[in-house]
């Protein structure tokens, strides 16, 4: 089971609900769309996951096979 | 993952193609080996039947990617295409259902490369080891490969 408190962690680390546009769960990896990249806390991320790949607004956070019920948490606290 | 040490874990191709190195795959979470360690295999034209590379439980089935679980925890990912998701199916066919036990080498997914190439996206198929160090995989395969043939191995410290 995903726990809440990584989904927040996360979101917190992609700059909370006001900078997250989109997020989808894709087997392994939050792929996420932000408004402002700059406000992406990626070491933060890189803590809470395998690994962050950033390009342009788009956000992907490797977080395992959990990925799909972090995602779903995640849109419930957008 | 708790794989009992001593105990390889033996993945098997599960399509046939040509052997690539995960570095050598177009997606920086597979190149950098974020998910764990393994091989990719580019496929040839034509219908690519995949199976399960080990035995287990299929934790994730998605028609562009897929997890089987083994009895000993370890899981790994098959993912057909990169950046497949945006299909959302098209061009694949599911012929287990999520949950369910599977042998090596039980067909999972018949998918079409020639349609995921023709929309400009690489049809390479990365086979991970989740959670496995990167540069881990050992015993690896390389040149051609059937389905179900030895691909890598993989050992507990």
């Amino acid at each position: 089971m995903a726990d809440d408190t990584r989904a927040a962690e996360i979101l917190a680390g992609l700059g909370g609900a006001g900078n997250v546009v989109e997020v989808e769960g894709c087997i392994t990896r939050l792929r996420t769309e932000v408004t402002d990249p700059s406000k992406v806390d990626q070491a933060a991320l890189r803590k809470l996951s395998h690994g962050v790949v950033v390009s342009g607004t788009a956000v992907q956070v490797v977080v395992g096979p959990e990925a799909d019920m972090i995602a779903d948490d995640i849109e419930d606290l957008l | 993952m708790t794989i009992p040490a001593g105990d390889p874990v033996r993945v098997s191709a599960p399509l046939a193609g040509e052997v690539v190195d995960l570095t050598d795959v177009p997606d920086a979470v597979f190149s950098a080996q974020m998910l764990g360690a393994g091989l990719a295999i580019e496929p040839g034209h034509g219908v690519a039947e995949v199976v399960a590379p080990v035995a287990g439980t299929l934790a994730k089935l998605h028609p562009h990617a897929f997890v089987v679980v083994t009895d000993d925890g370890a899981g790994v990912l098959v993912h057909l295409g990169i950046d497949t998701v945006g299909l959302e199916g098209e061009g694949f066919t599911v012929h287990a259902t999520e949950g369910d036990e599977v042998t090596a080498g039980e067909p999972v997914v018949t998918f079409d490369p020639d349609l995921v190439r023709s929309r400009d996206l690489s049809a390479v198929c990365p086979v991970v080891l989740m959670e496995a160090e990167p540069d881990s995989a050992t015993d690896r395969a390389s040149g051609s490969v059937r389905a179900g043939q030895p691909l890598f191995s993989w050992t507990a410290g």
